[in-house]
């Protein structure tokens, strides 16, 4: 672990300066390849309707899916399309769920005049128990009744259930799967300690200036200034950083320019223009010493909708001169020195967490890896763009490392598969509010969390 | 005297021949019910002279891809795309619509015979 390598040598502290000082350098970087090309958008055009999307993720998980069934409920199970079902046959049925929320915020509603309606608040949850389930293939749809924690799916999954239609036309479910985990990776991991910084939610441009100490010590961890050297040894290991969204804070979005009258807004300048010239300058201080990969998330200055395209190079000019930084889309996926690495910003799990009753963000991130889709409510609740040709968020192999930022915690998880998978899960936390970011070990998928603390008997976990 | 040279008349003058493949909206007679209720503004569509003309079984094939559900909604995309999603997700469309490029009248936008739905928006 970090901490017990470095605590032998910790009283170098408190020797003289030796005639040479030690040099420690860093792991070599090996085997880095970018697999995030599915969601770089080259030319986007909107000119399209959101049913493509739906109809190519069914397309696509319908096979996993019947192979599934198959195997869960014997292999001459009936497989049928809605079109095609009779009254009392037990059957299976594979298509798209879609939950009939009444609290769900509806622009239709919020615009229309004749209801007279004041904009509903934004509530942290918008489950209610008249919520409805409705499961829809290419042709028909039809109400489901019978599910057992109904409340835990979210619009968008694609499952299979299996039941028989009742005469009124609803369909009683008695079991009901998802794709699983997808097929697993082969593992070529490295054999000697190498690890990967995670990072999420640095927060710049907020009003308080409390967490920019943090930041700085932990550039200085990752750079080596920090500490004896044990614990500079230590850091030599460290051969990336990601950080995972949400580098500028909430507070840079304020639109109250848009309001006000031109005149009172003349010389203002955009909060976010100054954090991002702070994240250039701490980007520079840890581009000259070890690769990063920056995603973009909610609050950066990039697309709204999924998949985020990368930051543009012109915003960091201190720092883009260096090869080291790396620019990468939300979600993320990279294979580092044989691990796969699958992460997005956290705005997918924390859709799935207002609109289910899941509290838990490392269960919504397993329950998004069995469903085998990255974020199942998008188009619906999250904003999308409009694919057309495949849905590059369905999992079709099983990541190594699979995380998600800007939780309210740190959370990690090892996953093993029925056929040999190991995932490990990890919510990367929001660094802003817990000073706290995640040492991943590709060795052996373990993770740690770090704190960075000013003040306080915190010290390196 | 003759007649000052302009540069557009190092393109030969062509006149419009009326063959099988005009956009349907053209020939109001058709008989072809769902062809009438598309809307389809008469445009000029300059194409090479053609050999021969397309084959009808051909363009009674692409009318019926664009129809039917099983490879997908059809607005909002070309006939070449769905025609190529469909053949990636394994659901053997049937026929090529290549071969047709030249004789039909093709969107020097996308390059593609026109589908039935070109004309709605979304």
């Amino acid at each position: 672990m970090f901490s017990e390598q470095a605590a032998p040598t910790a009283q170098g502290l408190l020797a003289p300066p030796s005639a040479e000082p030690p040099t420690f350098p860093r792991v070599a970087v090996s085997g880095y390849s970018d697999c995030s090309q599915p969601f770089q958008l080259g030319q986007r055009s909107f000119c399209r309707q959101y049913a493509h999307i739906y109809s190519v993720r069914l397309a696509g998980m319908r096979p996993s899916l019947e192979q599934r069934a198959r195997s869960r409920w014997g292999e001459d199970v009936a497989l049928r399309k809605l079109s095609e079902l009779q009254a009392g046959e037990k059957c299976c049925v594979v298509g798209t769920l879609f939950k009939a929320m009444e609290l769900q915020p509806s622009i239709l509603q919020e615009i229309s005049e004749e209801h007279n309606l004041v904009p509903q608040p934004p509530l942290p949850k918008y489950i209610q128990p008249s919520d409805e389930l409705f499961l829809e293939d290419e042709l028909q749809r039809i109400k489901l009744e019978g599910i057992t924690d109904m409340q835990r799916l979210v619009t968008g999954t694609i499952l299979a259930v299996y039941g028989c239609e009742q005469e009124d036309g609803k369909f009683l479910v008695e079991d009901h799967c998802f794709s699983g985990l997808p097929p697993p990776l082969a593992w070529s991991g490295p054999s000697s300690d190498r690890f990967v910084l995670l990072a999420s939610g640095l927060g710049l441009g907020s009003v308080s200036g409390e967490a920019l100490l943090s930041t700085q010590l932990l550039v200085d961890v990752v750079t080596g200034q920090l500490g004896a050297e044990g614990e500079q040894s230590c850091a030599a290991h460290i051969t990336r950083v990601i950080l995972a969204g949400n580098l500028l804070s909430q507070n840079t979005q304020s639109r109250d320019t848009i309001n006000k009258a031109k005149y009172l807004t003349k010389k203002t300048q955009a909060a976010s223009v100054e954090a991002v010239k702070m994240l250039d300058e701490i980007l520079l201080q840890l581009c000259t010493s070890v690769p990063v990969d920056v995603m973009p998330g909610e609050f950066d200055p990039t697309n709204y909708t999924l998949p985020q395209q990368p930051l543009h190079r012109c915003m960091l000019p201190l720092a883009s001169a260096y090869t080291t930084l790396h620019l990468v889309t939300n979600p993320y996926q990279a294979s580092l020195d044989g691990v796969r690495f699958l992460g997005t910003s956290g705005q997918n799990i924390s859709d799935i967490f207002k609109y289910s009753s899941m509290d838990d963000y490392l269960e919504i991130l397993e329950w998004t890896l069995l469903a085998g889709h990255i974020s199942p409510t998008a188009p619906d609740t999250l904003g999308c763009y409009p694919f057309y040709k495949s849905d590059p968020f369905i999992l079709t192999e099983c990541p190594h490392v699979y995380f998600c930022g800007n939780a309210p915690r740190f959370q990690s998880k090892l996953l093993q598969g029925k056929e040999g998978q190991r995932v490990l899960l990890v919510t990367v936390p929001d660094f802003s509010a817990t000073q706290t970011a995640c040492l991943v070990n590709l060795r052996d998928l373990t993770c740690q969390p770090i704190t960075f603390s000013g003040f306080g008997a915190d010290s390196e976990d | 005297m003759e007649q000052p040279r302009r540069i557009t008349d190092s393109f030969p003058r062509r006149r419009r021949r009326r063959g099988p493949g005009r956009p349907p909206g053209r020939l109001k007679d058709k008989k072809d019910k769902d062809k009438d209720k598309v809307q389809v503004k008469v445009r000029d569509c300059p194409h090479a002279p053609s050999q021969s003309p397309p084959d009808p079984a051909l363009l009674e094939m692409l009318r019926r891809f664009d129809l039917s559900w099983e490879y997908g909604p059809c607005t909002g995309i070309t006939r070449l795309q769905r025609w190529e999603r469909a053949q990636e997700l394994g659901l053997s469309p049937p026929g090529h619509p290549l071969p047709v490029l030249p004789t039909l009248p093709a969107d020097p936008l996308t390059l593609c015979p026109r589908s039935l739905w070109h004309e709605y928006e979304l």
